[in-house]
């Protein structure tokens, strides 16, 4: 299934890139998507607390994904 | 030229000579009746003739009389600024509401609203980036009571993105210099400067009078002190945050909604300050905006807002996007 992912502030720095579109295989989880995106990250994000949205919508545990999920990682910014 | 409600009653008072015409529809006139004035029943096209009197016109917003003299090239002819929506205002509780006439002529605003705003009173926590553009509208807006808590000094690095300061303010107090250039901006605000570091020591007491807070800091750990007072005093608080060209803007703890522990979890990490990151000045304007823009709604309960929401602002792509934060799966 394809899942396309939107990278905000300190995620879009770490990974290189606002957007990204992603194979995964059926089953696969946001916890799973997260740990490749701190992967990605060569550790700069191992520090920063991200949250996830599917479909625009919060999740608070980890949820299974389907094929056209759109997930958002957002990580608290200091700026002011 | 204009003339203010204000102006126009000193014209009465004192016995002055000059021609009020009254131009709008009669279904208009019978609705908002004008009251405490001697006006001759017109039309655009049929004004009442004078001799060296001043012709005062009077429409119900202020607006097609004004175009109405420019059109005509109508000397010694003054528009009633506001119309006979501020001018009734003025003859219930002797407030010249007129300056705000281009916001009072929205319906969802009206002279209901703008009297909220005059009567409110906004705290805004940090005088930087986003403070200083939240500031600086509120104010102009006409809200009549501001607060302000920071206890920087003003420095070279700041002042391009905060308006409210110039060159020869370096090394003032932020807020001392911000009381005076928004008291130049609107000299009927009370503003009030608080010149030190909000901290969980004094949080209470600073923001207990508070009907909204602007959470206008650039550390989470201040954040998730407003955050809990906020939530505890029952205080709505729009919270702002920027990370080099993108941006952040909830309204927290409005009516039992999330507040920011709930949006970045109570220990929450990451970020870097503008200082760290880097900043283009115009980003902490555009969210400082829509920071006073949200305290502006829940003054006036203009709905919806983004209480339960996340807005997240690029200003490279100008993409939003609104994450629902209220629900979680």
């Amino acid at each position: 299934m394809k899942v396309f992912v939107k990278c905000f502030s300190q995620v879009k720095y770490a990974v290189g890139t606002s957007e990204l579109s992603l194979d995964l295989n059926s089953g696969a989880t946001t916890a799973d998507l997260e740990t490749m995106i701190r992967e990605k990250s060569a550790g700069t994000l191992d520090d920063v607390t991200l949250r996830i949205a599917v479909n625009k919508q919060y999740v608070s545990k980890p949820i299974p994904l389907d094929d056209g999920d759109e997930v958002a990682f957002i990580p608290p910014v200091q700026g002011g | 030229m204009i003339i203010t409600p204000k102006e126009l009653h000193n014209w009465v008072s004192t016995g002055r000579s000059f021609v009020a015409a009254d131009i709008r529809p009669e279904e208009q006139r019978y609705h908002f009746p004008i009251s405490g004035l001697e006006v001759i029943i017109a039309t655009a096209e049929n004004l009442p003739e004078r001799k060296k009197e001043s012709l005062v016109l009077i429409c119900q917003f202020g607006v097609l009389t004004e175009e109405l003299i420019v059109e005509k090239n109508l000397d010694n002819a003054y528009s009633l600024l506001g119309g006979v929506q501020s001018w009734e205002a003025f003859q219930t509780d002797n407030m010249d509401l007129s300056r705000w006439s281009r916001q009072t002529i929205l319906p969802e605003i009206g002279m209901a609203g703008q009297r909220k705003l005059q009567d409110s009173k906004i705290t805004i926590v940090g005088m930087g980036g986003l403070g200083c553009p939240a500031a600086q509208t509120l104010a102009a807006s006409g809200v009549g009571n501001l607060q302000l808590i920071d206890g920087d000094v003003i420095e070279l690095s700041n002042l391009h993105r905060q308006p409210l300061y110039n060159i020869n303010d370096i090394g003032r107090s932020k807020v001392t210099v911000a009381c005076k250039s928004l008291k130049k901006l609107n000299e009927k605000l009370t503003v009030i400067a608080e010149e030190r570091t909000l901290d969980e020591s004094n949080g209470q007491e600073l923001l207990k009078d508070a009907d909204v807070i602007i959470d206008a800091t650039d550390n989470i750990k201040t954040r998730q002190v407003i955050d809990h007072i906020s939530k505890t005093a029952r205080i709505p608080m729009v919270y702002g945050g920027l990370y080099r060209f993108e941006g952040q803007v909830a309204v927290l703890n409005h009516n039992g909604g999330p507040g920011y522990e709930h949006i970045f979890t109570p220990d929450a990490t990451g970020g870097d300050t503008c200082a760290e990151a880097g900043v283009l000045g115009m980003l902490p304007a555009i969210i400082g905006n829509i920071q006073a823009l949200e305290a502006v709604k829940i003054i006036i309960g203009l709905k919806p807002n983004l209480s339960g929401k996340l807005l997240l602002y690029d200003g490279i792509t100008h993409e939003t996007n609104t994450i629902n934060v209220g629900v979680n799966r």
